[in-house]
């Protein structure tokens, strides 16, 4: 009697009456039941045994969410770059303090990626990543002796001794080892040395200063009646800006810019000025900071709190740290890289700020450092965050595949079940289309429609573009594979069924038909997504794709293409190589490993 | 339907696509930007009285029909294309059709080593690991193939370079001729050769991937029918029941597939050209694009076309002559 239930709680009595009639009446096994499964979890079923496409979902999985999600932990803005940090190695520890300096600092200097210090015996100490080998072979201490100066610039070293002898180290070209012939013949005490971005400063205690090195992005120009007359300068790429022993603030050019318009109020006021990238600051001698210059990352937002506390101020990229009157440090401007993070620190009595890096020293001369620590995977030729560019990269490529699979699967689903559903004459219409459309050169016609559509119009659209072109010419497989599926279901008891109960042909095709297809669907859909994932990055990779500054990881790989960067510059290829490989063939295993599980022939392989 | 109505039957389709894409190819001719009589003038412009230019420019024009109506300006122009006239490059300033032929004979010998590689190592590959299906050593070429056809190729080739170009420097990095090489025909086919290795190998990865992935597929699918056993129980050699029984009948579905990648290859020899500055096709096409170069462009888009339905031509041929139930379709 349970039994009798249990059937008829399954199927309708009339459906068992029948399944008795044909199966001659035998009482089904209770192992049958259990053997039955949805064809899906089958499917999964069998899918999960795979262990290597197992291994590629979750290779995949977890690639995509770090596309997705990483970026909003690690933002770039697109169009930003930074000639200072051009082709920086992978590597951390650029602000890391060698231990034996601690508690003897005398005087550090942060350089592009990396940092030099003095201890108080004089002692050169440096750190960090090197732009150039050349930079690791400091002169002997014997040659030099006691240090008393040091600065870093973009690639080369300066640094004084104590009867005043200058000695350079690093990149020693454009002009950057003739230190001129008054410095070097007749010594003079020096105030300060500055080496900058290939151009290298020193001021004489006579308030003379002499530049040597590159001219090209600099030139200088001195007012009547500055030079001889200078207390202290500071330098960034563009511009040398000084302040006299009368406290006048003099930009050295005859060119009017943004740095040149100094306020009036700090004219004949000014004890320390300080120069970022697009801005200056000058403090006066009641502790005020004064701006001017172009606002850019905010480094021209000096907090209101801290007016009229200021002894001491220094600038890097795009940032400023001061020191305050109760020994305290402070930075505001931007923060990509944790610059305006400063430590909680009492006592300060020296910081030493430059582009992203800064040092505060306490009364024991300890150093505490904050700002750029280094990049994970480097930085490409224009000074970005590889890691960064990596991640917009992958999201962007697989935003352009995905939707252009989407679309290819949209068209090929379309065609390929009207085609095989209906036949007849407009089957023969559609395979024909199908043909030419996959007689059409793929990748030489994708290039030629990016590059006659593609030049007139903007970034989002023309990576629209790609997308719909990719979608456009990729269809043809999917039709034919759907329009094989169909033309096999479509002669299928069901359909007969459906038919012959009045339902509709949009709904036979629908809810009938397509149930059935939608595996051998997906498994396409992700193996073609793989392919325009790789077609994308093709496109891209010669130009003719997405461009810059939007990143992919066909494009970010663009600037690879000569033996000099390929071997110098390995992280700029190798690592969106990786990232790439590894996301292409787990996508192509996890299809492979679906392909396989739908396809019941398919175990015996 | 025997096989030569077979044959032409499909022919005259061919001719028919071909002409489909034509007219899309000349949608794309007339949409470029510049005006084509000045392009095709190129620079006489300056050597010219204006006047006298003005002439010829008028005389041009109506050479090239371009007062008559849409439908004849594309006949006369797919005429100029299929009788070789194919207009004046203002990037070498000369006709194209005296500028394509090393950049052709470039390309067809890359992509010729690269197909013989190919199919010289996948089809006994495919072969080879479906007779020890789920062995070790199937299960290992497995593996080593899908990270081949997974991999775009100008990873594949930045991996090369690296490898054995920059660390061990064994093969150039780029060019077709060793710089200011002189030397006796043999001499210079080595050279070339040893220029050809790393974009020949780097093309013929991705192409072993997937074609080995196919044979092999397709071999599996045939050992399992039942003339097989029957060939099996007749007492034949096993490598006559894989070679001749077996390897015939899964070839059909294998010239399809390699027909196919073979016009894939010529156009994806595209990036590998440009990775390597080789002066073949695909680079031509790429510096014509860069160079606003239109003639040079639609000249090799023609190409790629006429490769594209060259491939359905050979592989209907190779269809009728490995199945012989081809010519009993209707």
């Amino acid at each position: 009697m349970a039994k009798k239930q249990k059937d008829a709680g399954r199927k309708s009595t009339a459906a068992a009456a029948a399944e008795r009639m044909f199966m001659g009446g035998m009482p089904q096994e209770e192992q049958d039941e259990e053997l039955m499964q949805s064809p899906l979890r089958m499917v999964v079923t069998s899918f999960i045994k795979d262990k290597i496409a197992v291994v590629g979902l979750c290779l995949f999985v977890v690639i995509f969410l770090c596309c997705m999600i990483l970026p909003f932990f690690f933002p770039i803005e697109l169009n930003y770059q930074d000639v200072t940090q051009a082709n920086a190695a992978p590597g951390f520890g650029l602000l890391k303090v060698p231990d034996s300096l601690q508690g003897n600092v005398q005087a550090l200097s942060v350089g592009s990626t990396f940092s030099v210090g003095l201890d108080k015996d004089g002692n050169v100490y440096e750190w960090g990543t090197f732009p150039t080998e050349k930079l690791k072979s400091i002169p002997a201490a014997s040659e030099m002796g006691p240090l008393t100066q040091i600065s870093a610039g973009y690639d080369h070293v300066l640094a004084v001794n104590a009867e005043g002898q200058i000695f350079t180290w690093g990149n020693d070209r454009m002009g950057l080892t003739s230190i001129p012939v008054e410095l070097e013949v007749s010594r003079q005490p020096i105030k300060q040395i500055s080496a900058g971005h290939q151009f290298s400063l020193a001021l004489t205690e006579n308030g003379r200063l002499y530049n040597w090195g590159s001219s090209y992005l600099l030139s200088i120009y001195f007012p009547e009646g500055v030079q001889g007359n200078i207390a202290q300068f500071e330098d960034n790429p563009n511009i040398v800006i000084a302040l006299t022993n009368d406290g006048r603030v003099e930009p050295l050019s005859n060119k009017p810019s943004a740095y040149t318009n100094v306020p009036e109020e700090v004219q004949g006021n000014t004890v320390d000025i300080a120069l970022s990238d697009e801005s200056a600051a000058a403090l006066t001698a009641d502790g005020q900071v004064y701006t001017w210059g172009n606002n850019v990352y905010g480094s021209m937002n000096v907090p209101e709190e801290i007016q009229g506390h200021v002894v001491d101020i220094e600038g890097g990229r795009y940032h400023y740290t001061a020191i305050l009157d109760d020994g305290t440090v402070t930075s505001w401007g931007n923060n990509n890289f944790g610059q305006t993070n400063a430590p909680k620190m009492t006592g300060v009595t020296d910081v030493f700020t430059n582009y992203f890096g800064s040092y505060a020293i306490d009364e024991n001369g300890n150093a505490e450092s904050w700002g750029l620590d280094g990049y994970l995977m480097g930085t490409d030729q224009l000074g970005r965050d590889v890691f960064r560019r990596l991640l917009l990269g992958g999201r962007m490529t697989m935003t352009v595949g995905f939707i252009a699979v989407i679309i290819s699967t949209f068209i090929g689903v379309l065609v390929g079940g009207i085609s095989g559903y209906k036949g007849g004459k407009i089957d023969n219409l559609l395979m024909r289309l199908t043909e030419i459309v996959s007689s059409i050169p793929f990748l030489p016609f994708c290039i030629i429609l990016s590059s006659i559509l593609g030049n007139s119009i903007s970034e989002l659209q023309r990576i629209i573009l790609i997308m719909f072109i990719l979608g456009l010419l990729s269809w043809p497989g999917i039709a034919r594979l759907v329009r094989g599926s169909v033309l096999a279901e479509r002669e299928q008891e069901f359909v007969t069924a459906a038919k012959a109960l009045g339902v509709k042909e949009f709904g036979i095709i629908l809810r009938h038909i397509l149930p059935n297809i939608i595996t051998v669907i997906i498994v396409n859909a992700t193996l073609d997504f793989a392919t325009c994932m790789l077609t994308e990055s093709s496109l891209s990779f010669i130009g003719f794709g997405v461009t810059e500054p939007n990143a992919t990881w066909g494009n970010m790989l663009n600037g690879a293409q000569n033996g000099q960067v390929i071997e110098n510059y390995w992280w700029r290829w190798l690592f969106p190589a990786i990232a790439f490989g590894v996301c292409t063939i787990s996508i192509n295993c996890v299809g492979d490993g679906l392909r396989d599980a739908i396809d019941p022939k398919s175990k015996e392989r | 339907m025997g096989k030569g109505r077979y044959l032409v039957r499909r022919l005259v389709y061919i001719v028919f696509v071909f002409f489909i894409i034509s007219i899309l190819m000349f949608f794309i001719y007339k949409s470029m930007p510049g005006d084509p009589v000045r392009m095709m003038l190129g620079d006489v412009s300056q050597s010219m009285k204006p006047d006298a230019y003005q002439a010829l420019y008028d005389r041009t024009y109506l050479q090239l029909g371009l007062d008559k109506p849409l439908v004849v300006q594309y006949f006369i122009w797919i005429g100029n294309m299929l009788t070789g006239n194919f207009g004046y490059s203002t990037q070498y300033k000369r006709d194209v059709i005296e500028v394509i032929g090393t950049p052709m004979l470039n390309t067809l010998m890359l992509n010729a080593v690269s197909m013989l590689v190919v199919f010289a190592i996948s089809i006994p590959l495919g072969i080879a690991t479906a007779v020890r299906k789920n062995g070790v050593f199937d299960k290992f070429i497995q593996v080593i193939t899908i990270v081949g056809y997974s991999l775009p190729s100008f990873i594949i080739a930045l991996l090369l370079i690296f490898a054995f170009a920059v660390k061990i420097p064994i093969f150039p990095i780029s060019g077709v001729r060793s710089p200011g090489f002189s030397g006796n025909g043999f001499e210079m086919f080595l050279d070339t050769a040893w220029h050809m290795a790393l974009p020949a190998i780097v093309m013929s990865i991705s192409g072993i991937g997937s074609i080995t992935r196919y044979v092999r597929a397709e071999m599996i699918d045939v050992l399992r029918m039942d003339y097989i056993k029957t060939a099996r129980a007749k007492g034949l050699k096993e490598k006559t029941v894989i070679y001749v029984h077996a390897f015939r009948n899964a070839l059909i579905p294998i010239v399809t597939i390699a027909t196919a990648w073979v016009v894939a290859l010529f156009g994806g020899s595209v990036v590998i050209e440009s990775v390597f500055l080789w002066p073949g096709l695909g680079k031509m096409l790429i510096d014509g694009l860069m160079q606003r170069d239109f003639s040079i462009v639609l000249t090799m888009q023609m190409f790629y076309v006429i490769l594209a339905l060259a491939g359905n031509v050979i592989m209907d041929i190779a269809y009728t002559i490995v199945d012989p139930r081809v010519r009993l379709e209707n």
